[in-house]
């Protein structure tokens, strides 16, 4: 084998040991965030009011959930780690380099005068490049510190009773997402007979008592046209003035007391009431 | 093949330029263009107006190069026989026997000057020669001298009265170099050395051989898979439906662009073709093989545009 082939093999092993590790770290950094928010949300919790039958103890589910999701996140974001063209990678780095050496590795197998003396020549330059300069060091070491910081956030978040959010808010908004928090309401049907009294509209009835009928006031949701609200005109049911009546007091809806107070009163006083009441309609 | 050749390479082409420099002002990039096409053992077209130093120019490099040089005039009545050479009588000891007395075509470099003046039936007696590399009179067969190279040129004006050469023709040249008019400075030059006493001359550099070796060395150099790949796409690009082209190049474009890239290479002293000498060699190898459609030929547009166009849009 040729000296720069071996000399970029030892390179490439190089650098590709160092994506693994930026590969570990990577997925170190997922796992920490996915795991902080399973504890946060109280995600075992959650998981113990589960019907589901689980064969082994639920507080191994979230940590290994975060496991899958850094392991799968961080190799989708490398991926390409295994595609990458070294060659290209190392020639843009090392301009003396550029076009030399994939000439020399598409050629590899292929010998004359030229070819050996390209060949020597990229070996030379090879001695110049080094993994640590195409994966640089200060890269690895910015990726460790930020794997680290997500590390100790998810051990203080673990630690922490404090950062957790309340079951009942998450259920709170759980509900509010789902739209389950109205069904789940059991209301208690008013009392018919409190209905119309003072307080008792408080009492929301269902069934209300109209001249000693008990009707039953649920809406029933609608079908066919009509029945949906948009499909409402807005001047479908506006009101109508009315033509002028003449008002009749005594026939009118006068409360109890002002009924018997008016009874009291003479032919004349009530004739007099009645045509004040008249006029002051006309107004 | 020796290492010598290949080691001294770089400090040969550079005393040819320095050596042909001596004779002609300028033209670097036609002189460079002749000296790939010499070494890629192939052939080359030059279209230039009259007096723009054709003629010195190849017989300053066929003395360069320490080869014999012969030039042939074409014209109408300029039979095959006048250049392939015919078979004399001849009194050998008061016998009569008949001799076989070679044409100007049996030298190393050939000046075929205005070869669209020569009639069809020349001019493919003239490209036999240069694709065979060898003359066949009678029943017996001449193989020409090694190296050998053509060096045709066209006159762009004047056109009455020529054949001008049928693009499977065409197709045998390696390149078609352009010769333009020199700048000012250079014209100031030429001037001031042509018009003394003093002639400029000029020295062999290198011999016969070495120039066999570097031919060999020319095929030798390297080259990476996807430079190969852009080349032969730049010749593909040509085939495609283009609205400028009525006709693309064929695969011995392919093969032409390389192998002079090669010879580029070798000259500007690199042992790799880079992805410039192909782009730099795409003109002259396409600039006689692609034939514009008559809408962009009547719009003026070259062949030199559309080439550049799809350089620019092939990967």
């Amino acid at each position: 084998m040729d000296e720069f082939l071996v000399k970029l093999q030892k390179l490439k092993s190089g650098i590709f040991s160092r994506m693994k590790l930026l590969f570990l770290l990577d997925m170190i950094a997922i796992f920490s965030i996915f795991y902080s928010i399973f504890i946060i949300i109280n995600m075992e919790y959650f998981l113990n009011k589960t019907t589901f039958y689980i064969p082994f103890p639920i507080s191994f589910i979230p940590p290994v959930l975060a496991l899958l999701f850094g392991a799968g996140i961080a190799f989708l974001l490398h991926r390409k780690d295994r595609k990458i063209n070294l060659y290209i990678l190392i020639e843009k780095k090392f301009s003396e380099l550029k076009e030399k050496l994939r000439t020399a590795y598409d050629n590899r197998d292929e010998s004359n005068i030229i070819l050996d003396a390209l060949k020597s020549e990229v070996s030379g330059g090879l001695d110049k490049v080094s993994s640590e300069q195409i994966l640089t060091t200060g890269n690895l070491i910015s990726r460790l510190v930020i794997t680290i910081i997500f590390l100790s956030g998810t051990v203080i978040i673990a630690q922490n009773p404090d950062t957790r959010i309340p079951v009942q808010t998450i259920e709170d908004l759980g509900n509010t997402l789902t739209g389950n928090g109205n069904n789940d309401i059991q209301e208690e049907p008013g009392d018919p007979e409190e209905f119309g009294k003072a307080g008792g509209i408080e009492t929301k009835p269902k069934i209300a008592s109209i001249e000693g009928k008990n009707i039953d006031l649920t809406i029933f949701p609608g079908y066919e046209q009509g029945y949906e609200l948009k499909d409402v005109s807005q001047t479908q049911n506006q009101f109508i003035k009315s033509a002028a009546f003449p008002v009749d007091i005594l026939g009118s809806n006068v409360s109890d007391g002002g009924y018997s107070l008016l009874m009291k009163k003479t032919e004349t006083e009530k004739q007099l009431i009645n045509k004040y009441a008249v006029e002051r309609s006309k107004i | 093949m020796s290492n010598e050749t290949y080691t001294s390479s770089n400090r040969i082409f550079k005393e040819l330029f320095d050596e042909i420099g001596k004779v002609i002002v300028g033209q670097r990039e036609a002189v460079e263009q002749i000296l790939i096409a010499i070494m890629c053992n192939s052939h080359a077209l030059v279209e230039s107006n009259p007096g723009l130093a054709k003629t010195l120019t190849i017989s300053t490099v066929s003395k360069a190069l320490d080869l014999k040089f012969s030039r042939i005039q074409c014209t109408p009545d300029l039979m095959p026989s006048d250049i392939t050479g015919t078979y004399i009588i001849e009194d050998i000891g008061g016998k009569k026997q008949f001799r076989f007395e070679a044409g100007p075509v049996f030298a190393n470099i050939v000046l075929a000057d205005e070869i669209n003046r020569a009639s069809p039936k020349t001019q493919s007696a003239m490209l036999e020669a240069m694709q065979e590399k060898q003359v066949t009179v009678g029943n017996k067969t001449y193989p020409l001298d090694k190296p050998f190279f053509v060096l045709a040129t066209q006159n762009p004006i004047e056109m009455e009265g020529t054949y001008p050469l049928p693009e499977a023709q065409l197709d045998r040249f390696l390149l078609k170099i352009l010769m333009d008019y020199p700048t000012r400075e250079d014209e100031n030059e030429i001037v001031n050395r042509y018009t003394k006493n003093i002639i400029p001359s000029v020295d062999k550099v290198i011999s016969k051989s070495e120039v066999l070796d570097l031919q060999k060395l020319t095929r030798d150099v390297p080259i990476a898979e996807d430079i190969k790949s852009r080349a032969i796409n730049i010749v593909i690009a040509t085939r495609a439906k283009n609205e400028n082209i009525e006709y693309g190049a064929s695969p011995r474009a392919s093969i032409g662009i390389i192998l002079a890239a090669k010879a580029r290479a070798l000259i500007k002293g690199r042992n790799y073709v880079s992805e410039e000498d192909i782009d730099a060699m795409a003109y002259p190898v396409l600039r006689h093989r692609v034939i514009l459609t008559f809408e962009s030929e009547r719009k003026g547009m070259t062949t030199d545009q559309v080439v550049a166009d799809i350089l620019k849009s092939v990967k």
